[in-house]
């Protein structure tokens, strides 16, 4: 079978360099904290990722706080601002992903004020509730640079801008947008962001926390010296290593790399929604007039049970989500979809599709063949009534 | 035995595989049990291009890990499906069936008790479930067959047309769960250890390095579990709902007040252990009259009757007025012969030797020698 991934926003593979890379240094054992010859030669491994990733990023090393992830850093952020500011008022948008979103609601739970920002059905942020909820009490607010199922890129600039004019902090979790998106973290103007490697063709359980110069850096993790005291804990080597090594690649190609890469992405999301959008019928995008991520493709396609077509796609080779990967297993359509004002039996018809580097026209076309049939397939037995039907049972209750 | 279809399925699926230049391809239903995991297994030896899906029907979230562990929907159980499908290197799937079947399979599990009855869940599960939510599935993912670990088979009736007909294993034969299977959907049927034995799956099993090979069987209702009936009823039932079902035990045919109980649902037809009674004699239920709540009890011969009315009957072959077919009332019961006499509402049974503990809420199930030709819900 011909296996095609087309769900990047979910994990990306290795870039075979980095594969290669990561391969030759899998002797490299020693404890980067010790200081013999072992260990410095794996601390060299971390010194020169953090080295890379602070080119990449545009940032100064020591705002790296390398951990196992965005969720690890979402956590940090939230949790150690609640425990440590005067000030107790929180914001976030409804459409965070999960580790902000019950992280705030954790926070809540002991005390917290927390107000959540809407967005519209074309998935904008109400800048007008966020402005008229801003306080001198609020003591962070945290919107994500992108969404990780619709893609809607969010005014990050602006907002943090707006936090800081009444004293507040400011966290952006940029997971999505890393590799898809040219970031700019000064001029976003974030006092701290969240990344992690396995969203950008490196290993899994390797993260960053960018924590400005200047902002109040506490740990979550408490232990070692590493990161400078900033996060406990013996470092995953290879996996930092393999974060780097991307960044080092993405910079080898020179400036304007990820503006190159998201541009030829969009031609190709672009030619793979066209074809969607004219041969298929009831299907729309959502998002489709925002400010999106060039490699996001989020469908309602009417009529079609988005897990059921995720299954039959899955069967002939396609990788695929529907809503938040986190969910999968669960029945709850996706939190984001509703937030956006989408019914539950509207947002339990959506597909996401996201595009990455590796992906071909090739690829594609043979996708939008093969969704072609799926669909159809579905909608035609989508109203065979079952014997014991769940939804004419649902109408009867109501 | 007469057919070349479970004599030779990998000639088959080569047969299709050359009309339809491709592999036929099948869902299997997988319980994480020995069973289902042989046939999807024996299937893909076979060369279908197999696909695996276990129904989560009940939620595990509550409990104790070690609950459910050998009955066939503990959650340990999809994990076992789910490594006997990367073992066998096929998709696999978690199906959220939990809503359904507590609307379709619990709910009418515990109102059956509250009517005085004896239900049979696992009918439901395969009506609504197994034979119609999973045809389903097999049809969207454009699968050609839906397969199961049943112990039954697939061959040519009298009419040449596919049908089913009991395992080669009589004493694990499931037909008897199965007569409410639509006559349409039977050809996309197949049961690949219907023709084996029970031991013969195990061996089979244990030669492929399946981690379910030395799983117990489960038995009894896998919702229930080793909680036990009355436990799991009175979890799921409001109290004053059950206590208003308290009432009396009578002796039959006298009337005299033998006891109190506290709820019709400790009873079922035939039960002579539990019934709470200091009484010397051995004494055994032998109906529970929902007016009042009496539970009568007496002398095991009143238990055995001739006739029995069956309801809402499901055909999956025609049968003629008056013919006499073979008949179970119970699971794991030799079938017996009985006239079957249509009625207004269903069938009226009447077989040739008395039945011991006739009882309501079950099956009453025919066959045609060896071959399922439908069955009907047993009432007063």
């Amino acid at each position: 079978m011909n296996f095609i991934y087309l769900d990047h926003n979910a994990t990306t593979p290795l870039l075979p360099e980095t594969e290669k890379f990561v391969v030759s240094n899998l002797s490299t054992f020693g404890n980067p904290s010790s200081i013999h010859w072992a260990g410095r030669k794996s601390k060299a491994l971390i010194r020169e990722a953090r080295s890379h990733l602070s080119q990449f990023l545009k940032v100064s090393p020591l705002e790296i706080i390398f951990n196992s992830g965005a969720s690890e850093s979402n956590n940090t952020i939230i949790k150690t601002t609640f425990l440590h500011s005067a000030k107790k008022h929180f914001m976030c948008s409804m459409v965070e992903h999960p580790s902000v979103i019950k992280t705030m609601q954790y926070i809540q739970g002991l005390g917290a004020k927390v107000d959540f920002i809407p967005v519209s059905r074309d998935g904008v942020i109400d800048l007008e509730f966020y402005k008229n909820h801003l306080t001198k009490d609020t003591a962070l607010v945290s919107v994500m640079l992108a969404n990780n199922e619709t893609g809607n890129i969010f005014p990050i600039q602006k907002m943090a801008r707006m936090a800081h004019e009444v004293g507040a902090l400011f966290h952006t979790d940029a997971v999505q947008a890393l590799g898809k998106h040219a970031i700019n973290l000064n001029e976003l103007g974030v006092d701290y962001a969240s990344f992690s490697g396995h969203k950008f063709y490196a290993m899994k359980g390797s993260g960053i926390l960018f924590s400005k110069k200047g902002v109040p850096q506490i740990s979550l993790m408490h232990g070692g010296a590493q990161e400078r005291h900033r996060r406990g804990g013996t470092e995953n080597l290879l996996g930092i290593a393999s974060f780097g090594e991307v960044a080092r690649i993405a910079l080898s190609h020179g400036p304007g790399f990820i503006e190159k890469k998201s541009s030829e992405i969009k031609v190709l999301r672009d030619h793979m929604e066209k074809r969607i959008l004219s041969e298929i019928s009831e299907v729309s995008v959502m998002a489709a007039g925002s400010s999106r991520l060039t490699n996001t493709s989020s469908l309602i396609l009417k009529d079609v049970d988005g897990e059921t077509l995720l299954m039959n796609l899955d069967i002939k080779g396609y990788a695929v989500s529907t809503g938040a990967a986190c969910s999968s297993g669960n029945p709850e359509p996706s939190p984001v979809l509703l937030s956006m004002g989408l019914t539950r039996a509207e947002a339990q018809t959506s597909l996401r599709l996201s595009l990455g580097w590796e992906n071909t026209f090739q690829q594609v076309n043979q996708f939008v063949d093969d969704l072609k049939i799926s669909v159809q397939k579905i909608r035609d037995i989508a109203n065979s009534p079952y014997k014991f039907d769940m939804r004419r049972e649902h109408d009867a209750a109501l | 035995m007469m057919l070349p279809f479970k004599q030779n399925p990998t000639n088959e699926v080569q047969a299709f595989t050359e009309l339809h230049k491709r592999k036929p391809r099948v869902l299997v239903a997988m319980s994480g049990g020995v069973d289902s995991s042989a046939a999807a297994s024996l299937l893909v030896d076979q060369g279908y291009d197999v696909v695996g899906a276990t129904m989560q029907v009940w939620d595990y979230s509550n409990c104790d890990v070690t609950e459910g562990n050998g009955t066939c929907c503990s959650s340990i159980d999809v994990d076992d499906a789910r490594s006997v499908a990367d073992h066998l290197n096929i998709p696999f799937y978690v199906l959220n069936c939990e809503a359904k079947f507590k609307h379709a399979v619990i709910e009418p599990f515990l109102k059956a008790y509250l009517d005085g009855q004896t239900p049979l869940p696992c009918v439901n599960c395969n009506t609504y479930l197994k034979f119609d939510h999973l045809i389903r599935k097999m049809n969207e993912l454009e699968c050609d067959y839906l397969a199961t670990g049943h112990y039954a088979q697939v061959m040519p009736g009298h009419d040449g047309r596919p049908a089913i007909f009991t395992s080669t294993d009589d004493w694990k034969d499931q037909t008897y769960f199965l007569f409410t299977i639509d006559p349409e959907v039977v050809p996309k049927l197949l049961f690949p250890i219907g023709h084996m034995k029970k031991p013969d799956v195990r061996v089979y099993c244990e030669e492929k390095g399946l981690v379910t090979a030395k799983k117990k069987d489960s038995t009894g209702i896998c919702f229930v579990g080793n909680m036990g009936y009355d436990k799991f009823i009175e979890s799921q039932v409001a109290p004053e709902i059950l206590k208003a079902k308290s009432g009396v035990i009578r002796r039959f045919p006298s009337g005299d007040v033998m006891g109190n109980h506290t709820g019709i649902h400790h009873f079922t037809i035939g039960q002579g252990k539990g019934l709470g009674l200091t009484h010397h004699e051995k004494l055994f239920v032998l109906k529970v009259d929902i007016k009042d709540n009496t539970v009568w009890v007496g002398d095991e011969e009143y238990l055995y009757s001739h006739d029995v009315q069956v309801i809402d009957p499901q055909l999956l072959s025609s049968v003629a007025d008056g013919e006499v077919l073979g008949v179970k009332i119970r699971y794991q019961q030799k079938t017996s012969p009985a006239k079957v006499v249509k009625t207004e509402t269903g069938f009226k049974l009447e077989f040739l030797e008395k039945q011991r503990a006739v009882t309501p809420g079950q099956a009453a199930v025919f066959y045609r020698e060896k071959q399922l030709v439908g069955g009907g819900w047993i009432t007063l």
